[in-house]
């Protein structure tokens, strides 16, 4: 189960990680 | 094949083809961009500028959106809403959220459920509906990206064509922002639709998407 976690994890970074781009992104252009 | 890469074949193959598109699409997009601005005797922009930019950024964001919110829907609404004949649907006596014995809770746990599903009050509630609330926050935190990315886009055109930019509250109402919305979500819902009622008469050995090849038509909720 340990890989399997691993890769839950990167999947939930990875869309925090576009999330938070783009929203920083467009309140920072704002 | 070593195990890890066995145990997890289906998430590793998705996130690598995700990652292969997201590289195609901006490489894609940032030649069409280049290509509008020559057309418009514009300059070229870097390819950094153009990953970096509300342009890519948009469109990343929009389709994200449409698929979170098909989950999200799908979720919910298979709880609720089920489908005669269909490997999408449950039997047709479950409708709802179903009783402690039918979700392990309460006196039914086992000896390995989740902390938090023997826990019970609160955090059980919130486990109880994690998927939907986290697949949830997801569509409505990237239709957010979108609006606020597209109305830094929109403005731009506005400013080139001596037009006023508007507040993110009007772009929010503008045919541009509900266009780019419902082209996607369009598609979402016819293909979760067709899925629905297809796999009533249609086969895939060996896909837990489908009913088993011998499995009657009237059979509803087996997987295959």
């Amino acid at each position: 189960m340990r890989s399997v976690r691993v890769i839950f994890l990167l999947y939930l970074t990875l869309i925090a990680l576009g999330l938070g781009y783009a929203i920083a992104l467009g309140l920072l252009e704002h | 094949m070593p195990r890890w890469l066995k145990d997890n074949g289906l998430s590793i193959a998705f996130g690598l083809i995700f990652l292969a598109s997201l590289a195609g699409q901006a490489i894609s997009g940032h030649g069409s961009v280049n290509h509008e601005a020559a057309l418009h005797q514009g300059d070229p922009i870097s390819f950094w500028h153009y990953v970096t930019s509300a342009i890519f950024w948009t469109d990343v964001m929009e389709n994200w959106q449409s698929e979170y919110l098909q989950f999200t829907l799908y979720i919910f609404a298979t709880a609720w809403l089920l489908q005669k004949g269909s490997n999408e649907s449950k039997e047709l006596d479950r409708v709802g959220t179903e009783t402690d014995e039918q979700q392990l809770l309460g006196d039914h746990t086992k000896r390995n459920s989740p902390l938090w599903a023997k826990a019970g009050g609160l955090r059980t509630t919130i486990f109880s509906n994690s998927l939907l609330l986290v697949m949830g926050s997801i569509w409505m935190l990237s239709w957010l990206a979108q609006s606020i990315t597209g109305r830094i886009n929109y403005n731009e055109t506005q400013l080139d064509h001596l037009a006023a930019p508007v507040s993110w509250l009007t772009y929010i109402t503008t045919s541009d922002f509900w266009n780019r919305t419902l082209q996607n979500w369009q598609s979402e819902f016819l293909a979760v639709g067709s899925m629905a009622i297809l796999s009533v008469y249609l086969r895939q050995r060996g896909s837990p998407e489908s009913k088993p090849v011998g499995a009657p038509h009237s059979a509803t909720g087996t997987e295959g």
